[in-house]
């Protein structure tokens, strides 16, 4: 008996190993009774909420056009929407990010809008150059700016307070690769353990924290290492579509101190807490005291907002490296799939995704900053009156950038980076092993 | 010619499964096959590369962890949730009120979906607010971060799957159990034996086609581990649960590597033919199928 079961069970093995994984896409956008569905992909949850009200107001406008939502996590999101582009399943409009901008308009899955900007007469000369331009090849354009944004440094004021700091004390921080600079010593001033010693105190137990001076979480880099990378002086690439240079001393170094901030000054919430995509996101590590500061990015003030209410957090600048202060800096599009069965509904979807009256209420909203430039006051106001400054963020955009890398091999480079750099936060791999193996690998992916 | 007319007829009434097993079975398996000699994005036109798959794989020690990662996880999984199941077994086999109760009970967490499954125990494994550091922090000790921590994130993926199939892997041990006939117990009983010897020199050996048949099924099921690694830890952290079939899936799904991923499948494949093979010659040894 038992054999006849298993020869059928192995085959399947093999079968279900490659099979059951395959995530399709459902296809059900469609036109029934003179009505269209839209399908309409993103990935960040906090933004979605406003971005609804305001295409509730879209379909008000628009009777015969209906718009389905499809929320997936930042890592889920790729797969999903690579599989669905594979499978000519894609979701008719979708944000598309500038790390995945270079396979996709390779593979000719966007929908070119030039001809649709001038047949309409849009007014792109709104949107930051800075954001429309990195979009365009040979004359096409394969989005529209949504959104841009910096990394801060979101701090709980009454962490703050409790040290017997003011946010005036986290200006004008530095950090080196040799003893941390002040940055460290102002972080260890807010890092306390269970018997009220601040870190560097003589009798301070590393091993029981109550709270920490920093937490640091990203998927890819660009809220923690790529900062200090550029800080450092460190280049990802040697140019955009060019190769991966991080394993560079520059590079290595800034590495090493994101794993110096946990495992040698122990001012740094530990991976064990934060590495994703299991940890808790940071505004819940703040929230519930165990971290007094983060570094996170613009897109999240709303989660801050509402895990620390009424002015209980607030945003300083990065700090200030070897070679002076830097920030991150990337900004998304709306794109529309170029196999799309309603290419008209989903251009008046993405006209009003970056008309102003839309960026207008998720600025109000304090979403995210806006990708119409004119529309930056609103976005700060809206956070003045909850009486918190965002003002770092822009200065940090006009200062001294860092983009996300230009590549191919951003799969690669996501998929490894995850996988590699947590070992790195755990202790496991050494920086230069680390930065070694990713190059070699993301290198490896460019054909 | 009757024989003749038997055979057509079995073979007539078997055509509709045959079917299935070739173009559902089958046909993927030479597919799979196949595909892991190319190169191929899902997306582009895929380009013939030969063996060099799986000269990769042999040299990727993202590949060899994985396969350790995946012995680990079915010996973690295996021996506990079979003896567990044995126990569990052997005290519903005696007559006692509200056994069916209990049946249904341990069976129910088997019909549950995987994935729902995993969400809710990723809740019970939350170091802050889950029941489990909860529970634990009521008698004093300080539970670790189990999903993020590496040492700690394969034993809960493999308990979780043990408290889901136990119940399964009890239900067909029990139906084993009520097969043995029940003088071979008494005359053991007459001949003056412990109930360790009685345990052991008879329930076991006549246990063995259940056994050997939930041995073989659940380390096929083991081999596979997916859905419980997707939803709960992504293969994290670090790679500590980056199992086979979660690999299969980042190379394939991820990366769109679908040669190399083809590659690895029929890596999963032959490990799984060669374990059980054994099992098979093991258990073929030493199983007896007729009471009489």
């Amino acid at each position: 008996m038992s054999r006849r079961i298993a020869i059928p069970a192995i085959a399947a093995a093999a079968l279900l190993s490659i099979t059951a994984c395959g995530g399709g896409g459902s296809g059900d956008s469609g036109s029934s009774g003179g009505t269209v569905t839209l399908r309409y992909a993103l990935w960040d949850e906090v933004q979605k909420p406003p971005i609804e009200q305001s295409i509730r107001e879209f379909e008000k406008a628009h009777p015969t056009i209906k718009v389905q939502m499809e929320l997936n996590n930042w890592n889920d999101y790729w797969s999903k929407l690579q599989t669905q582009l594979a499978g000519r399943s894609a979701p008719d409009v979708f944000w598309d990010h500038v790390s995945y901008f270079p396979k996709f308009s390779k593979e000719g899955v966007l929908t070119d809008l030039a001809p649709l900007i001038a047949q309409d007469k849009v007014d792109t000369s709104v949107y930051d150059p800075k954001l429309a331009e990195g979009w365009k090849v040979d004359g096409k354009v394969y989005g529209l700016p949504k959104d841009w944004d910096t990394i801060g440094l979101f701090y709980s004021a009454k962490a703050l307070k409790d040290a017997g700091l003011t946010p005036a004390d986290l200006d004008g921080l530095t950090w080196n690769p040799d003893d941390g600079g002040t940055f460290v010593k102002t972080l260890q001033k807010l890092t306390v353990d269970e018997n009220g010693k601040r870190a560097g105190e003589p009798g301070f137990d590393p091993k029981k924290v109550k709270q920490y001076g920093l937490a640091m979480q990203a998927p890819t880099g660009q809220q923690d290492w790529w900062n200090f990378a550029l800080q450092n002086g460190c280049k990802l690439q040697d140019r955009p579509w060019g190769r991966w240079t991080i394993d560079q001393p520059a590079c290595v170094q800034a590495i090493q101190f994101v794993q110096d901030l946990r495992l040698k000054y122990h001012v740094a919430v530990p991976a064990t807490v934060t590495n994703p995509p299991n940890g808790p996101s940071l505004d819940q590590v703040v929230g519930r005291g165990e971290a007094a500061t983060a570094m996170d990015g613009s897109w999240m003030l709303r989660a801050f907002d509402t895990a620390l209410p009424d002015g209980g957090f607030g945003v300083a600048d990065l700090p200030a490296g070897p070679v002076g202060k830097g920030s991150v800096y990337n900004g998304l599009t709306e794109a529309i799939y170029a196999g799309t069965e309603h290419p008209k509904e989903a251009w008046e979807l993405l006209k009003w995704l970056t008309s102003e009256r839309h960026q207008r209420s998720v600025a109000q909203a304090g979403a995210v900053w806006p990708g119409i430039t004119s529309l930056n006051g609103v976005f700060a106001e809206a956070w003045q009156a909850k009486g918190v400054d965002v003002s770092g963020f822009k200065k940090a955009a006009e200062g001294t950038t860092m983009g996300y890398p230009l590549t191919e091999a951003a799969d690669t480079y996501n998929v490894k980076a995850l996988d590699i750099f947590n070992q790195v936060w755990l202790g496991q791999l050494s920086a230069q092993d680390a930065a070694k193996r990713i190059n070699d690998e993301a290198n490896a992916a460019i054909k | 010619m009757r024989r003749l007319r038997d055979t057509a007829e079995a073979y007539a009434l078997l055509a509709p499964s045959l079917f299935g097993f070739l173009l559902f079975l089958v046909a993927p398996i030479f597919g799979v096959a196949a595909l892991s000699l190319f190169d191929w994005n899902l997306m582009g036109a895929p380009s013939f590369v030969g063996l060099d798959n799986y000269r990769e794989l042999s040299a990727d020690p993202e590949v060899w962890r994985a396969v350790l990662n995946t012995v680990y996880y079915v010996l973690l999984n295996i021996p506990a949730q079979t003896v567990l199941a044995l126990l569990l077994a052997l005290a519903l086999n005696r007559r006692i009120r509200g056994g069916k109760v209990f049946r249904v009970a341990f069976v129910l967490p088997w019909m549950a979906m995987p994935v729902a499954l995993g969400i809710i125990w990723s809740w019970v494994f939350d170091p802050r607010y889950g029941a489990v550091n909860q529970v634990l922090g009521m008698v004093g000790i300080d539970g670790p971060n189990w999903l993020t921590d590496p040492a700690w994130a394969m034993p809960v993926i493999a308990s979780v799957n043990v408290w889901q199939y136990t119940g399964y892997t009890m239900l067909i041990l029990l139906a084993g159990l009520q097969a043995i006939p029940h003088q071979l117990h008494e005359a053991a009983m007459i001949d003056g034996t412990s109930p360790a010897q009685r345990f052991f020199r008879v329930t076991l050996p006549l246990l063995r086609p259940s056994l050997s048949f939930v041995l073989v099924t659940n380390t096929i099921g083991s081999f596979q581990v997916f859905d419980t690694v997707f939803v709960m830890t992504q293969g994290g952290p670090g790679g500590a649960t980056d199992v086979l079939n979660f690999h299969i899936y980042q190379q394939g799904f991820q990366l769109f590597r679908t040669g190399f991923a083809s590659a690895l499948a029929m890596v999963l494949f032959g490990l799984i033919l060669l374990v059980t093979a054994a099992q098979l010659v093991y258990f073929r040894k030493r199983t007896v199928y007729d009471f009489s």
